[in-house]
């Protein structure tokens, strides 16, 4: 089994009949080398000119988000109203509730964080004062008692 | 120039420093990947650029017609039947493809009751910019919901596309407070035909009058820009 990698078998003997499976083995590595020594060349090519961004394209009812539009209002077709309180009803919940929250969780948190800083600076700013003030004194030389 | 999100692009302008997720960035209508610089996008229609939160980019224009898109829900106008399959018009460029086999319940021997004139409220399948448009009207559990043929009586109209997708828009009350007055039912594609039905035709004609308000309010913006 070791000789494929190390010795090279003559061509006399692969063409012996004992050495038919052997033969097939050793000509299949010849042909992937060579695919590869072909190939080689265009996969880089390839490689050259896509980019490492995958773009897949959508519909605009992704982008922004859009509802289906059968709707059906004041009870012209029940069928359709049961159908919309799924999906219709939900989004609409969803809108109100984002609309009563007139500050966004974002805006929360950088509000909160800018707090955060300067009540950091105020302490730090104070921290300074108090050892600005803390000097130390020098015990004035006066005649010992 | 770096364009920013928001500014007004015109086609062949490009987009640099894309953001994306793990490499992955979703594109709406009007961009495309650049060819020579793959990492690139160039803008193929003139319009806003707009950009969602984490990876989506798409261009807002005032495009007047319907690109299929897969997986948009569109109302088509039935204009032949040959066989098995039905053409659709929903107002792209080509008629869409429905099979009447695409529909809840339909078998070879039982097939729906459709003929050339209906409106049907459909699915698009697929689309893709060599094919013709693939229609179907159930989803992927074999379920019509809320597809299928739309009933005889109604009415059916074109509005824009851009007062189509501010009217799916949830933030938007005008079909709801519309609806606290009138009783009506509708189908709302997004290639911008809709087909209404109301109790009474008087209803209908002032539910038109509103779409004609609702798209003169739109271009409001544009003609006091253009004014000033």
């Amino acid at each position: 089994m070791e000789n494929s990698k190390q010795i090279k078998l003559s061509k006399a003997i692969l063409e012996m009949k004992f050495m038919k499976r052997t033969k097939e083995k050793v000509e299949k590595e010849k042909e992937d080398a060579e695919g590869q020594a072909m190939y080689s060349g265009e996969i880089t090519e390839e490689m050259r000119r896509t980019g490492n961004l995958v773009f897949i394209s959508t519909s605009i009812v992704n982008c922004k988000n859009l509802i289906d539009g059968r709707l059906s209002f004041g009870g012209m077709n029940p069928e359709i109203e049961k159908l919309m309180a799924n999906d219709y009803g939900i989004q609409l919940g969803e809108e109100e509730k984002r609309k009563e929250k007139d500050i966004t969780d974002v805006e929360m948190a950088e509000g909160y964080s800018t707090v955060v800083n300067t009540v950091e600076k105020k302490f730090s700013k104070s921290n300074k004062h108090k050892f600005k003030n803390k000097k130390f004194m020098k015990p004035v030389d006066g005649p010992l008692m | 120039m770096p364009l920013k999100v928001g500014d007004f692009v015109l086609p062949g302008e490009l987009i640099e420093d894309i953001k994306s997720i793990k490499g992955l960035t979703i594109v709406g209508p009007g961009l495309r990947q650049n060819e020579e610089k793959p990492n690139i996008l160039c803008v193929t229609q003139p319009g806003t650029l707009r950009f969602k939160a984490p990876n989506m980019y798409w261009i807002e224009g005032k495009r007047k017609r319907y690109i299929p898109k897969k997986g948009d829900l569109v109302v088509g106008i039935v204009v032949k039947k040959s066989g098995d399959t039905l053409k659709v018009d929903i107002g792209a460029a080509e008629f869409a493809s429905l099979s009447m086999l695409a529909f809840e319940g339909a078998t070879k021997k039982q097939k729906p009751d459709v003929q050339v004139g209906d409106c049907v409220y459909a699915k698009l399948l697929n689309a893709h910019r060599e094919m013709e448009p693939e229609l179907v009207c159930i989803d992927s559990y074999y379920k019509a919901g809320k597809l299928g043929i739309l009933p005889n009586q109604g009415f059916l109209l074109t509005i824009s596309l851009n007062l189509t997708q501010s009217l799916l828009d949830i933030e938007n009350p005008l079909l709801r407070s519309i609806g606290k007055k009138i009783p009506y039912e509708m189908a709302l594609g997004v290639n911008g035909k809709v087909w209404i039905n109301c109790k009474k035709s008087k209803e209908v004609i002032y539910l038109m009058k509103i779409f004609d308000v609702a798209e003169r309010e739109l271009h409001k913006d544009a003609v006091t820009v253009c004014n000033d």
